[in-house]
Formats: C-alpha cells, structure tokens, sequence
C-alpha cells in the first residue's frame, strides 16, 4: 500500500508538471489584462513536438541527442527522493538531498555539453551563462539544505521533512526562515524564472536556459520542456516539504492522505500565485546584477549553517 | 484561549526570527520606497511584541505603548517618509556605497556578533537570548545604514531603526519603560523627523542634491 502511495505521487508530480506551468502562464496573463492560453496548452505543445521530426545539426554527434534524454531521466530520478503527500520519498537514504543537489547539475551539465555540441554561437552563448548561473547557485543550495539537515539532525530529505512537520507553527526557527529566503533567491534562478531568466522569450541577448536549448527541435525539445516543468515543479515540492509539511499524511487511512492532497493543492495554489505576481511585478535583472542575488542567498545560508551552533535542541 | 496564550508566548521568541529577515532585507534594498515599508514591518513586529508583554503580564500600560507604537511608528512615520521622498523628486536609489551582497554580509556578521555579545549577559540577567540578541543586531544595523549609504534621508531611517533598537532592548530587559517616559520618547522621535525633514529641503536647497558625500563642499 504504502509503496503504491509513493509511486503515485511521484508519478503524480511527473504528469502535473505542464498543468503547473500551464497555470502559472494563466494567472500571469490574466494579471497583465489578457485572456491567456488555456492551462492544458503545454500538454498539447507537447504533443506536437513528441510528433515532430528531431533535426540534429550536421556538426552534432551522438551527444546532442543524448543530452536531452539524459537530462530528463536524471531530473526524473530527483524527483523520485521528494516526499509530496505522503510522507515517505520513492526513494529515500541518508545524504539523498546531496544527490538531489548534484542530479540536477549533472543534468544541466549534460545540457552545457549538447548546447556546445550543436555548434551554433546563441547555444554557446547560453551554455555559458547558464554555466556561471548554476555554478553560483550551488553553494547557496548545498548550504541551506545542509544547515536544515543539521537542524534536523537528519540526513534524508523523509526525515527531515517529518522532524520540520512535529514542529510548532509558532516556534519558527531562525534556521529556516534564513534556509526559506536562501532557498527560494536559489530555485528561482534555477528553474529560469524571472528576475534571473525570462522563460518566456526569445530575445537573443537576454536568453539563459532559452539560448542553450535554441537548436533542439521535436522529441528532444519536447523532452527538455518537460524536464525544466518538472524541474519548477520539483523546486516548489522541495520549498513546500521542507518549510511548510503541515498537513502531510503519514497514516494509511483515506482521511489522511485526502487532507493531505486538499493541503498540498492548497499550499501549490499559493506558490502558483505568488510566482505569477513576482513575475509579473519584477523586470528581467541585468546579467551582470545575476551574481548579486546569489551573493545574498549565499550570505543568508552561511547565516542558516551558523544559527544551528546556536538552536537550542 | 489556549492558542492566544501559546501564541503570545511564542511571540516574544520568534518575532526575532522576523526582525532579523527585515534587517537583511534593509541591508539588500536598492529602494527607498522598500527601506521604508521594511521600517514599517520591523515596527509591526516590535508592536506585535509590546501587545504579547502587555497580554502576558496583563498591564495596561504596556498596551498603551503598544497603541502608540502602532499609530506613530507604523504609521504615521512611513507615511511623512513616503510623502517627503515625494515632495522631494530625488531618485528612488538608497545610494549605497557597498553593493547588496556585501551589505547582507555585513549585516549578517552584525547578527552573529550581537548573538555572541549577549550570550553571557543574557544568562546573567536571566532574560530570552532572541529578542535580546535582536535588538543588539538591530542597534548595530541602524548605525551600519546610516554610514554606509548616502542619501541623507536614509541617515533619518537608519536612526529610526537604531531608536527601534534601544526599544526593543528595553522590551525585553525590563518589560518597558514607565508609560510617560515612553509618550516623551515617540514625541521626541516624530520631532526628530519632522526637524530632519525641514532639514532635507534645506540640504537640496543648498546643494540640489541629497547626496551626504557631496556635503565636503562645505569645508573651507
């Protein structure tokens, strides 16, 4: 039973991944005063692409269509260790949120190597960029969650998750609302979403993620897609797990593990809607303003590693 | 009734938690507009915590001070703020002379400083490390402010912030001062922005600026 549970949310995250970004697309338009595409549109977009012929440069080897599938199966793995609903991960072993961590970069890795191997300039371009982005990123994300592991004093994301859920709402620690702000400055540039990366142009100076992928067609566009849906979806499971797993059922009754689905829409609807007026109040920053934020969220992680010295226990 | 007491109790110890998040956020704010509705919260927050002391130890003294806090600081204050930064036409930027990342730093090294400065006083005194710990950190901060950004209304905000401070510190270690002295202080405060304010129109006036680097012209 409790195994089927597992699999069914990690399949569920999979699946809603285009819904969540379908959505967000939604709200964002009806903001800015427009009708909007409907929320199911990126299952459609990738329907199409799923049947579109996969063009591959005649400079490109075997590496540019390898990437793509490589990089979706890796993000697919990372999901696996993320407790959703219910509160036991797929797959959960302690130090997983390490592997969490450098799963995803070996999948933009492998994205950096298929850009570079397509030969044109723009993915080149993008590569490196997004080269500079991740490489500033990860020592805010491997901190923040190492400094909630301490306070946990737990090493897999489960534990962890259910250490923050026996928690009282109240008894905030500083620990968390740093490793919160940290956290959410981090999976921000790592999903692509503005201010850092605009997910929704083709404006060639201004692209990151958009640059890299710019010589990918059918099947392997579809699956890069899919991959960075999954990837914000996986982001906001995370934020949602780790800072706010109220809720979460762990007792096989259908009481439970519907409250906890009810709970868990309900928590998703508020980061859909806090995304969608982010992005609809901020501008794209500067490429050179980028380091700026993960100077911050790294000064607030190395503040979160240090407060755990001071949490009482 | 339960859940209010545990509320207020908790309160007192994770409103640092907050005061913290609005320090760091001062310190990485490019805005004026945004320094002064984060000034705004960090007062919500210390009022939050004067209406816990007052329902904790059931004085109403302390709830007075908590109305007035409310009123003046919350509100009153950020809004003559708001209405000078318009009356003035200046730039929206803080004009800090450390980039944001350097000034998170700065200021989240004031916080470990505060927390290791308290530590043995606290216990001696037998009062909460957090808020304690808190109020140091903001004191510290509001000077950190006023030297290093250059737009001399931020210099009013990060006195105001520091004033905060000195409250707080009082808050916890003596569960406020005596009503009246209180009245005399938040008088003092909105006579101070108010002096300070003037003050502004004269330095740009003066120097069509409200740049406190370009004030080394005055030497002679």
């Amino acid at each position: 039973m409790t195994i089927a549970l597992r699999l069914a949310q990690f399949v569920f995250l999979l699946l809603s991944a285009p819904l969540l970004l379908g959505a967000i697309t939604r709200l964002k338009a009806i903001l800015q005063r427009r009708r909007g595409a409907s929320i199911w549109r990126p299952y459609a977009e990738l329907g199409k692409l799923f049947r579109k012929e996969d063009l591959v440069p005649g400079s490109a080897s075997w590496l540019f269509r390898a990437a793509p599938r490589l990089a979706f199966a890796l993000t697919v793995t990372a999901v696996a260790f993320l407790p959703i609903v219910w509160s036991n991960g797929l797959l959960s072993f302690a130090g997983d949120f390490i592997v969490l961590v450098y799963l995803l970069a070996f999948a933009r890795f492998l994205m950096m190597l298929g850009a570079f191997d397509g030969g044109s300039s723009f993915g080149g371009m993008g590569a490196s960029r997004e080269a500079m982005v991740s490489v500033l990123a990860e020592a805010p994300l491997v901190l923040s969650l190492v400094a909630l592991a301490v306070a946990a004093r737990a090493g897999s994301l489960t534990a962890i998750v259910a250490w923050t859920g026996a928690q009282d709402f109240f008894n905030i620690s500083v620990v968390h609302v740093l490793a919160f702000a940290a956290l959410t400055l981090v999976a921000i540039a790592e999903t692509g979403r503005l201010p850092v990366d605009n997910p929704a142009t083709h404006l060639e100076l201004t692209m990151l993620h958009e640059a890299m992928v710019l010589e990918y067609s059918g099947p392997s566009l579809a699956l890069i897609e899919w991959a960075q849906a999954i990837k914000l979806n996986l982001m906001i499971a995370l934020l949602i797990a780790l800072f706010a797993p109220w809720g979460i059922a762990s007792g096989v009754t259908a009481g439970a593990i519907l409250l906890s689905i009810g709970l868990y829409v309900v928590k998703l609807g508020i980061a859909i809607v806090a995304i969608a007026v982010l992005e609809s109040c901020v501008a794209k920053l500067r490429m050179y303003a980028v380091p700026e934020i993960f100077g911050i969220a790294a000064a607030l992680s190395i503040l979160a590693i240090v407060f755990t010295l001071m949490m009482k226990r | 009734m339960r859940i209010i007491n545990f509320a207020a109790s908790q309160a007192i110890s994770s409103s640092a938690v907050l005061i913290f998040l609005t320090l760091l956020l001062l310190a990485a704010s490019r805005r004026m507009s945004n320094c002064i509705s984060l000034f705004a919260a960090q007062s919500a927050v210390i009022a939050a915590q004067v209406f816990a002391t007052a329902y904790a130890h059931k004085s109403v003294a302390a709830l007075m001070v908590g109305i007035m806090v409310v009123l003046i600081k919350v509100v009153a204050i950020p809004y003559a703020l708001f209405q000078l930064v318009k009356r003035l036409h200046t730039s929206r930027d803080v004009k800090a002379s450390i980039a944001p990342a350097g000034s998170v730093f700065i200021t989240a090294a004031l916080i470990f400083i505060s927390y290791s400065a308290v530590q043995s006083y606290a216990k001696d005194l037998n009062v909460a490390r957090d808020p304690l710990a808190a109020a140091v950190a903001i004191i510290m901060s509001g000077c950190f402010l006023m030297t290093s950004r250059n737009k001399a209304l931020m210099q009013i905000l990060g006195l105001l912030i520091l004033e905060n401070g000195i409250f707080m510190a009082a808050l916890t270690t003596t569960f406020g001062m005596p009503l009246v002295i209180e009245i005399g202080i938040v008088f003092d405060l909105v006579m101070g922005v108010f002096l300070m304010g003037i003050f502004m129109f004269r330095i740009r006036e003066t120097f069509n600026d409200l740049d406190v680097s370009k004030l080394r012209k005055l030497r002679g």
